[in-house]
């Protein structure tokens, strides 16, 4: 394995903590996903929240922080992790993460807590143009989250009871503050859960495909971001998408999209630290 | 037979009503948290109302007693404290219960551990809660049901190992609405009765007090009068909770304000927009207002008033909750404090940080980033409730100004930080003008209500269970 290089990526967002370590296999030139771990912030410190997953991470792979880690790349709030060797900035982490997972892909939305972002790159993955939504919570996952929180809902499970919708009701309040409220009244009139989570998932992809179509968009676009990971939210993108006349776009998502940032930034990392060799001409941190 | 009159204002945090005898005068308020059921909200609220006439008609029964002796005074307001806990102890017990079941329900790989885990909670937090309301007036502090067990919840799970965090926290969501949403029937006099036998447990341990040493003299004088008169009082009072028990508190007629109003099975007259009644119940206790100014859980209204309490024009946000009560509900949250406590921390603030979020959920993420990079708690606060009430003060300006009297209603003016803004504000843009600040201003909408169900709704009430007393004879 005397080849093999590890860097880690970390996403510090406004809900939860990704960590990515990923290997770089020198002869082959392949990049691998080796451990990945998501912690939700609640309540605690993010930089505690942090560094404990980093721990956790090199705990588990039996690795040394100082010894084996040839770069610790940050993203997302992470400018505050000591550890980190480098920030990256979420806009180009989430690209190179996205292309990572979905390869081919055009356009990456990272669907986050707290932001929608869409960012249109070329085939190496550089950022062309993005859009994001700025001044309002809307459109966010924390929307997702408080109504699920409301319902007494695991957010995992979100995805899988939005496909069993038949009437979704879709809340009239365009603030996810106020939406809550539009919930309290449809659970009074007896609507059900799938249908109210479809309801929020398509208000939600209503403000997603606008940003897209505001961007010109080019398919195949990758959903990316927590909320990447919501079949649900996938599917009322798509009908969506396909009723306001886009149905030749094409989307995609990964089981890993939560980690996008978080594997853009190790990915980058390498990259740097490839860049400092080359410049240094040290020898690879062999393990 | 007494007439009385009920007004009921179902807001989107807090369901309140107030009962109005044939004077305006207020004999009863009932409020509670606002959840899915905006039946069992209306239902809760209108029947603490009754609770509260009843005791307030005891006290009048008691005038002279109560006059004479500080200790009556003292019983009274410990048994309604009490009293509270009983109703509490049902809802805790149900909830209990719910959690076990959700939690054994659950396909989690160590859900027998969280069962244990649970089960330890519970066994803590119930004695606490017990104590609370029994010696320290936990019945006082306008909390509800959900923010007392999710304050004491929280801080057992913060103790248990982290990975049982998000299944227990889990539990808990998915037990409390339920519960919330269930209406528990009470019994006025037995509710009364075990509270009593409460307090005479209470009463009778004060004998070790004494011996105490303790320097609050005045404290222990107090309760050791009434070790020495607790049975006396208890005796007063039983012939008149007898009789007020049974004493029909009769419903003439009704009407219902606020965001859900339109949800409830009430015949159209007997609703009223919440904007005509929040103004009439405002200008009812302050004659001479002519700008109402009411924040409310998730709107702001400015409303100009004519001398006759009707409505000239008025302005409310709209698509967003920024500058709204849940705004404080969320800021609240952020910092781990309650409601109660955000308006005094506040005012310790020796700046106001510049807050850039105007979206509630932003301004909770940008908190967190204030405080990591040093900003002081106090400041962050103090920037925020400024910025509740500059988004208030345009909306009055776009209504038409600050004409005298001016009036701040809502749930938000129990806060003393926008209660100090908003003085600051009014006097800065709008010169000297007479401020009225009313210690209910909670209750203005559901006593608007109450008014107008006495002048001029002709509607007959609803039939069935919302005029009818739970665990009463009246039918």
């Amino acid at each position: 394995m005397g080849n093999t290089i590890y860097t880690m990526g970390i996403d510090v967002g406004g809900s939860y903590v990704k960590t990515v370590l990923m290997s770089y296999d020198k002869e082959s030139g392949q990049h691998r996903l080796i451990d990945k771990q998501t912690e939700k912030i609640r309540k605690r410190d993010p930089k505690d929240v942090a560094h404990d997953s980093i721990d956790m991470i090199l705990e588990r792979n039996n690795l040394n922080y100082e010894k084996d880690i040839a770069y610790l790349a940050s993203t997302g709030e992470g400018e505050m992790v000591d550890k980190k060797t480098g920030h990256f900035y979420s806009m180009t982490t989430h690209a190179r993460g996205g292309i990572f997972l979905t390869p081919g892909a055009r356009t990456v939305v990272d669907m986050g807590g707290l932001y929608v972002r869409a960012i249109k790159i070329d085939e190496r993955g550089k950022v062309l143009d993005y859009k994001m939504t700025g001044q309002c919570a809307s459109g966010s996952g924390q929307f997702i989250e408080n109504i699920s929180r409301y319902l007494g809902l695991a957010v995992e499970e979100v995805g899988d009871i939005s496909m069993q919708a038949d009437n979704p009701e879709v809340p009239s309040g365009i603030c996810a503050v106020l939406a809550e409220t539009d919930v309290i009244n449809m659970v009074s009139k007896g609507a059900s859960t799938p249908n109210i989570i479809k309801g929020i998932n398509i208000s939600i992809a209503q403000r997603v495909v606008k940003l897209l179509s505001s961007l010109k968009a080019e398919s195949p676009i990758s959903l990316m971001g927590g909320m990447g990971m919501n079949k649900g939210m996938i599917q009322a993108i798509e009908e969506v998408a396909s009723e306001n006349k886009k149905s030749d776009i094409k989307f995609q998502s990964h089981p890993d999209a939560i980690f996008s940032g978080a594997i853009g930034a190790a990915l980058w990392g390498g990259y740097r630290y490839h860049v400092l060799k080359e410049k240094s001409g040290q020898e690879l941190v062999a393990s | 037979m007494k007439k009385y009159y009920l007004g009921i204002d179902l807001g989107s945090t807090t369901s309140k009503a107030v009962i109005v005898n044939e004077t305006d005068e207020i004999v009863g308020r009932g409020i509670t948290n606002t959840r899915a059921n905006y039946k069992v909200a209306a239902d809760i609220a209108r029947e603490q109302a009754i609770y509260d006439a009843r005791f307030n008609l005891i006290e009048k029964k008691m005038k002279e007693s109560i006059a004479d002796m500080p200790e009556f005074k003292t019983y009274m307001k410990d048994l309604r404290s009490v009293f509270q806990y009983c109703q509490f102890r049902r809802r805790m017990d149900s909830l209990a219960d719910m959690l076990i079941k959700t939690a054994s329900e659950s396909t989690h790989p160590e859900k027998d551990t969280i069962v244990e885990r649970l089960r330890a909670i519970i066994a803590v937090i119930r004695p606490q809660m017990r104590h609370e309301f029994i010696h320290e007036g936990l019945g006082s502090k306008n909390q509800f049901f959900r923010d007392i067990v999710s304050e004491k919840y929280n801080s057992e799970v913060g103790k248990m190992e982290p990975k049982f965090y998000e299944p227990l926290m889990l539990a808990f969501d998915k037990s409390i609405t339920p519960i919330e949403n269930e209406m528990v029937e009470y019994n006025f006099k037995d509710l009364v009765l075990e509270a009593m036998d409460i307090l005479e447990e209470k009463y009778k341990g004060l004998a070790d007090m004494q011996e105490d040493g303790s320097k609050e003299d005045w404290y222990y004088s107090e309760m050791n009068a009434m070790k020495n008169q607790y049975k006396k009082i208890g005796h007063t009072l039983h012939s008149h909770i007898e009789e007020i028990a049974d004493e029909e508190i009769y419903i003439a007629k009704m009407v219902g304000t606020g965001y859900g109003r339109a949800l409830l099975p009430f015949p159209e007259d007997c609703i009223k927009s919440e904007i005509l009644c929040h103004a009439f119940g405002a200008h009812a206790v302050f004659p001479n207002t002519r700008t109402v100014l009411d924040i409310g859980g998730q709107d702001t209204k400015a409303i100009q008033v004519d001398k006759y309490g009707l409505v000239t024009s008025f302005h409310m946000n709209d698509r967003c909750a920024a500058g709204c009560g849940r705004y404080l509900g969320y800021i609240a949250d952020e910092f781990g404090l309650s409601l109660n406590e955000l308006g005094p921390e506040a005012n310790k603030a020796k700046k106001e940080t510049t807050i850039c979020s105007t979206c509630t959920v932003f301004a909770g993420a940008e908190i967190k980033e204030l405080l990591h990079n040093g900003e002081q708690k106090p400041d962050i606060l103090a920037g925020l409730h400024k910025s509740i009430v500059q988004r208030a003060m345009s909306l009055i300006a776009r209504s038409g100004g600050v004409k005298n009297e001016f009036t701040f209603t809502g749930g938000v003016a129990r806060n003393e930080a926008v209660l100090k803004y908003v003085k600051q504000m009014v006097i800065d843009s709008y010169g000297e003008v007479t401020m009225n600040i009313h210690t209910d201003s909670i209750f203005m909408g559901a006593l608007g209500g109450a008014m107008f169900a006495r002048r001029n709704i002709s509607a007959d009430l609803p039939q069935g269970t919302m005029v009818r007393e739970t665990g009463g004879e009246v039918s």
